[in-house]
């Protein structure tokens, strides 16, 4: 009974090692990621020239596509519009399995914050500037939990605040690149 | 079962399992999207 038990306990084992390295060595050079693996650089999908846009279009998107360049890697992720600007959250910044699975934002916050997001078939070469001032994280947190949390409860909101505040979550503003000289 | 069949059963099943992975996508995603279920409930 328990060698059966065991033997049960090997297969799942098995499948877990062969999902982890059969998806993230078939999306890790993919013109994007999947659901939970990272892709590669997203390559299709014009590349949108032009003023900032009207960020609003957002509300009705679900996830974008986010590409950072330092590692070359694309993954989905929430997007959020507040006061005509647009960010992106990372959560789970101080758990063990958000210290390896979000990579990306530890390498943004150390420099590497050149960004190309994807939304409806259209790319903006962004850059991701990290932010902590309370007045813009509550207009955020507000979105994210009208978004992301059933809806934006004094109490939801007021969680979410509290993450940012703690170093769980970080918020990064999607900003137009600055000119580089 | 004994070791060899364990073994002929795990190469099997592994064997279906990767190739599902790789050919069938809405058997992909929705194994991501269990993981991503799990790992949203338990990475605090």
């Amino acid at each position: 009974m328990i060698r059966a038990v065991f033997q049960i306990l090997g297969i799942f084992v098995l499948l877990l090692a062969l999902t982890i390295i059969t998806l993230k060595l078939k999306n890790q050079n993919a013109d994007g990621p999947s659901v939970l693996f990272p892709g590669g650089e997203l390559i299709s999908g014009e590349l949108y020239e032009g003023p900032e846009p009207d960020w609003s279009f957002t509300d009705d998107v679900f996830f974008i596509e986010l590409q950072t360049d330092e590692p070359l890697s694309s993954r989905r992720i929430f997007v959020m519009e507040s006061d005509g600007k647009v960010y992106v959250p990372s959560g789970y910044m101080r758990s063990f399995l958000g210290k390896l699975w979000k990579d990306w934002a530890f390498q943004v916050e150390d420099g590497s914050n050149l960004a190309v997001a994807r939304t409806n078939g259209v790319r903006y070469e962004r850059e991701l500037l990290r932010v902590k001032d309370p007045g813009i994280i509550r207009g955020v947190a507000d979105k994210l939990a009208q978004k992301y949390a059933g809806g934006a409860s004094p109490e939801a909101v007021a969680e979410i605040q509290q993450s940012v505040d703690e170093g769980d979550t970080w918020i990064f503003e999607m900003a137009p690149r600055r000119q580089q000289p | 079962m004994n070791n060899v069949t364990y073994a002929k059963v795990c190469g099997g099943v592994g064997l279906v399992w990767v190739l599902g992975l790789l050919f069938v996508p809405p058997f992909a995603e929705l194994v991501e999207q269990l993981m991503l279920l799990f790992l949203s409930t338990n990475a605090r």
